[in-house]
This record gives C-alpha cells, sequence and structure tokens, in this order.
C-alpha cells in the first residue's frame, strides 16, 4: 500500500519564486503552530496563534486571493485572537500552574495527527494535476469586485440568498448576545 | 523566476533606468532577472527611506507641535529656552530618551514585553505605506487598500494589550485591558465611517478615491454628499480620536488613576517606540482624513479660473501636507480642550451613540446613490 502511494507523489515540484515562499511561509506556520500547542504559557500560545493566522493570511496572499487574506487577519488577528487575550488577562493567576499533560493524552494526541497526516496524503496526493496546475490564480480573480459581484448575483451563480441568510443569522447572534450581557433591573436593587 | 514589483509611478521610472545601468556588468550576470531584481531593490529601499522619513521625520515636529498648542490653549509660552523659541528642546528629549538605560521590571514576560512595542509600530507603517502623498507620490497602489487599513489596526490593540500584560504590573495591566476595550469598540465606527467613503466613491483603492475627488472643494468628499459627508467627516474625527487613544478618550493612562497605563513600566527605546507609534498614528490618521474626506493631495480650487491658475502651481505634496498639518491641529486642539469622559459614558458613547448614527449614516449613503444615478 504505501509503495503505491509513494509511487503517486508527484517527485518533480515546481521550484519558481513562489514555491519557494510557500515553502519558507509553510515552514513558518508549521513551526508557529507546534509553538502554539507546545508553549505552557496561554498567553503565548494566542501569540503564537497570531503568527500562524497571519502566514496563513501569507499563504492566502501568495494565492493571489487578497480579499480572502485580509479577512483572515481582519476577523483572526482583529478580531478572533484579541478577545481569546482578552479572556486570558481576565482570569486570574495566569502562568503560575501551568497545565500538565500526561502520557496517554499525549499519545492519543500523536496517533490522531498521524492518522490526519495520513488521510491528507491519500486524499491529495492521487490528484495527477497536482504538479502541473498553475500556482495561483490570474490576478483579479478573487479580488474585492469579483467577490462582491458573485456574492449579491440573483442568477444561478450567485450567492444573494445565502448571504441574507447569514446577515439574520448575524443579527440574530447580536440580539441574543445582547439578551444575554443585559443586566435585569430586579438585579440592580 | 517570479520577482515581485513596486508598482508605482518612481517604480516605473527606476525600471525603466536600471537596464541601462545592467548593461555595465559582467555579460554572465546580465539578464531579464538581475534587471527585476535590481530595480525591486532599488525601489524598495527608496519605498523604506520614504515610509520612515515621513514617519520617523514627523515625530519630533510633532512633539514640538504639542508641546506648544497645549502651552498657548494654557496661556503659556511652552519651551522657550533651547534654540529659536525652543525648537531644538525635541532633539534634546528625544535623545536623552534613547540614551536612558533599557530594562525590564522583576517578574515581566522580558520576551513579550520587548515584542509588544515593535507590534504597536506595525500599524502606523503600514498605513503609511498605502496613503497617496502626490500624484507620484505612493508607496503601495494597492486595490483594497481600505480593508487592508482596517484589518491591520488590530495589531495596535494586540501590541497594548501584550505590553500591558507582560509588565507584570496592575497599573499597565488595568490601563491595557482599558485602552484593548476602547479600541476594539472605536474600531467598528471607523471601519464603518470608512465603508461610508467606500461607497460614495465606489472604491477601495486611496489612489481612486482621492482622484474621485478632483476638482473644486465642492467635489471633496465632504461637501460631495451633503450634510452627510460633514457628518461622516465628525463620526471619523470622534472614531479616530479615540482609535488612538488620545485626549479627551485617553482613560488608557488616565494620569490621576492608572500612572501611565500600559506602559507605565517602560523606559528609554521601548517607550520611545509606544510614544513614536502614537505619533505616527496621529499623522496617518489625519492623512486618512485628508484622503478620504479633503481631497488629497488635489489642490483647494474654489471654480475661478485666476485664483485656481495660482493654487495649481503648487504641488501636491505641499498641499497634503497642508492639510495633514491643519488636521493635527485640530486634534491637538481638541486634546486640550475637552475634559475625559469616564469609562461607562466612553463605552455608551460608542456602543449608543456612534453605532446607530454610523449605521444610519451607510443607510443614507445608499439613499444617496440610490437617488443620484
Amino acid at each position: 500500500m504505501l509503495e503505491n502511494l509513494l509511487s503517486n507523489i508527484p517527485l518533480t515540484f515546481p521550484t519558481g519564486g513562489i514555491d519557494i515562499a510557500f515553502y519558507a511561509v509553510a515552514f513558518v506556520i508549521l513551526a508557529m503552530a507546534v509553538c502554539t500547542v507546545a508553549v505552557k504559557n496561554v498567553l503565548k500560545s494566542a501569540v503564537f496563534l497570531i503568527f500562524t493566522f497571519v502566514g496563513t493570511a501569507i499563504l492566502y496572499m501568495l494565492l493571489q486571493a487578497e480579499f480572502i487574506a485580509l479577512a483572515q487577519v481582519m476577523v483572526y488577528v482583529g478580531g478572533v485572537v484579541i478577545f481569546v487575550v482578552f479572556t486570558i488577562l481576565l482570569t486570574s493567576h495566569l502562568g503560575e500552574d501551568n497545565f500538565s499533560v500526561n502520557i496517554p493524552r499525549t499519545f492519543a494526541a500523536g496517533a490522531l495527527s498521524v492518522a490526519f497526516v495520513m488521510v491528507m496524503v491519500k486524499s491529495l496526493f492521487p490528484a495527477k494535476e497536482l504538479a502541473t496546475m498553475p500556482s495561483a490564480a490570474p490576478e483579479g480573480y478573487a479580488g474585492l469586485k469579483a467577490i462582491a459581484l458573485r456574492l449579491l448575483d440573483y442568477g444561478p451563480s450567485g450567492y444573494i440568498i445565502p448571504f441574507e441568510i447569514v446577515s439574520v443569522l448575524l443579527l440574530a447572534t447580536l440580539i441574543s448576545a445582547v439578551t444575554v450581557a443585559r443586566k435585569e433591573k430586579e438585579e440592580k436593587k | 523566476m517570479y520577482v515581485p514589483s513596486v508598482t508605482n509611478p518612481i517604480g516605473d521610472y527606476v525600471r525603466e533606468w536600471v537596464p541601462q545601468l545592467v548593461a555595465y556588468l559582467p555579460e554572465s550576470l546580465q539578464g531579464e532577472t538581475t534587471c527585476s531584481v535590481i530595480a525591486f531593490a532599488i525601489n524598495a529601499i527608496i519605498c523604506i527611506i520614504a515610509v520612515c522619513l515621513v514617519n520617523i521625520g514627523s515625530a519630533p515636529i510633532l512633539i514640538y507641535m504639542e508641546r506648544k498648542v497645549c502651552a498657548h490653549v494654557q496661556c503659556r509660552l511652552g519651551p522657550m529656552r533651547l534654540g529659536w523659541h525652543g525648537t531644538i528642546q525635541t532633539i534634546a528629549d528625544v535623545l536623552k530618551m534613547l540614551f536612558k538605560e533599557v530594562y525590564s521590571p522583576q517578574g515581566a514576560d522580558k520576551k513579550l514585553f520587548y515584542l509588544a512595542p515593535l507590534i504597536v509600530l506595525i500599524a502606523p507603517f503600514m498605513i503609511a505605506a498605502l496613503i497617496p502623498f502626490g500624484h507620484n507620490l505612493l508607496v503601495a497602489n494597492v486595490d483594497m487598500g481600505i480593508p487592508l487599513i482596517i484589518a491591520v489596526n488590530g495589531f495596535g490593540v494586540l501590541g497594548i494589550l501584550l505590553g500591558g500584560w507582560s509588565s507584570n504590573n496592575k497599573y499597565s495591566l488595568m490601563g491595557s485591558l482599558r485602552s484593548g476595550a476602547q479600541m476594539i469598540s472605536y474600531e467598528i465606527s471607523f471601519a464603518l465611517v470608512l465603508l461610508f467613503v467606500v461607497m460614495v466613491s465606489g472604491s477601495t483603492n486611496l489612489m481612486e478615491i482621492t482622484n474621485g475627488q478632483a476638482g473644486t472643494v465642492a467635489n471633496w468628499m465632504i461637501f460631495k454628499v451633503p450634510v452627510l459627508g460633514f457628518l461622516a467627516f465628525i463620526m471619523f474625527f470622534i472614531a479616530s480620536t479615540a482609535e488612538m487613544n488620545r485626549a479627551p478618550f485617553d482613560i488608557a493612562e488616565a494620569e490621576q488613576e492608572l500612572t501611565g497605563g500600559y506602559h507605565t513600566e517602560y523606559t528609554g527605546t521601548p517607550f520611545a517606540m509606544f510614544y513614536l507609534a502614537e505619533y505616527i498614528a496621529l499623522v496617518t490618521n489625519s492623512a486618512l482624513a485628508v484622503t478620504c474626506f479633503l481631497g488629497g493631495f488635489h489642490a483647494p480650487c474654489i471654480g475661478f479660473e485666476s485664483v485656481d491658475q495660482i493654487l495649481l502651481k503648487v504641488p501636491g505634496v505641499i498641499w497634503f501636507f497642508a492639510k495633514v498639518y491643519f488636521m493635527i491641529w485640530c486634534y491637538m486642539m481638541v486634546r486640550w480642550t475637552f475634559v475625559r469622559p469616564r469609562v461607562d459614558q466612553l463605552m455608551s458613547f460608542e456602543w449608543k451613540f456612534m453605532l446607530p448614527v454610523n449605521m444610519l449614516l451607510l443607510v443614507g449613503g445608499a439613499a444617496y446613490i440610490a437617488l443620484s444615478i
């Protein structure tokens, strides 16, 4: 089975400028992701998580998907991680008691990640066109205008209905968040 | 081989000029790749120097200006002893700050402590690279300028939060939490006002937004959309003041309550970097206001042929910086005239006043576009 897999791997990897950049960024992302999990201080792992997200954004940039890259930075770095950091800062005794991980859990985690890598290899590498595909979309393909026109299109290729449904969902979330956070008048007394 | 290129008019000029230079190199080195690599290197260095010059160069001027404006508002004279009207005072202060010892408090997280000032500086430097200073003076002509600005602004909050926590000081932590909450809240209004600008001008490219305001003063965004434009400008002014943590929204470093806020424990160069970030943010936010509302580098023509002829002879850069410094003066006057609100007043002002008004502004902008077409 393994030989079968290996023979499917395209060994002629392209080595242009973008590919070198991709490998460098991917390596940094992997290192930062490992650091995120391995570092004992929770706040530091949040910082490493930010670097991981920024790295992912750079990958999107390399693929000419600029808006997705910016959305990645806007939502994850500017939103999610800031709130994670906030929550960490509001909890007391940060970094005093490092959580310890016992061995069975590590073993399970290792087994899971190996299985994940196997699945990825098995499903990705048989794709023959992997080595010959263009390394990035044409410029402006995933630009702001293209995405917006597609998103708000009424036609069969448009996404106007999911877009509107998501807006209703967001409104519902906002209202429920306000309801949860609101203090009842009886509580004040 | 793929080589990135700087896409602006000066970059084009360098690209034209480099092949003549490359011709002097030995045969084996010549070629398309060498040309583009050298052109990119030269362009990159020019861009870096330009951004640093605008940012770091304006900081001492702004510090001097702030002290003078503050002094005159309070019926004082301000720095007067060093040089003519105290002009060398800031240089002396900067030198003093740079030669101070750099140390971190006991129990501080050293890596994060020194990383935080660097993170704070990311946003203002990136925004400065996007702003068109003149017809040909633009580092990066990015199609997605406004989303990039909104995205990058998040790094400022992050740096402040990390700096406050890693100082191992309760004042710092409280200050950073306060300013973090404030900046996150006002970022929403900031983004919404910028969206209004994008909606009316129909582009997220800052160069196109500026060129859409060409012509007379009446074409500037602030007057182009009747009433709404002026309202949006006021909203932008308030949101950016809060975004920069400047007074009257400086509860983050309210001296009476929190000593120095998030940078209480910083000394020497790291402190200078926080200070620098604050003043560069002042420049970039003013420049953004000028680009989005006050016609960018376009001369304030009033429609009379004879006057406009004279006004148009002045280069765009000078108009741009004149407008920027006018905006900075406005920010400074606001800082020294208004009183500081409480934390809860500040938050309810954002969530209960600014945000609904900005939403209405967006609706009004849509109505304006629908009616004017």
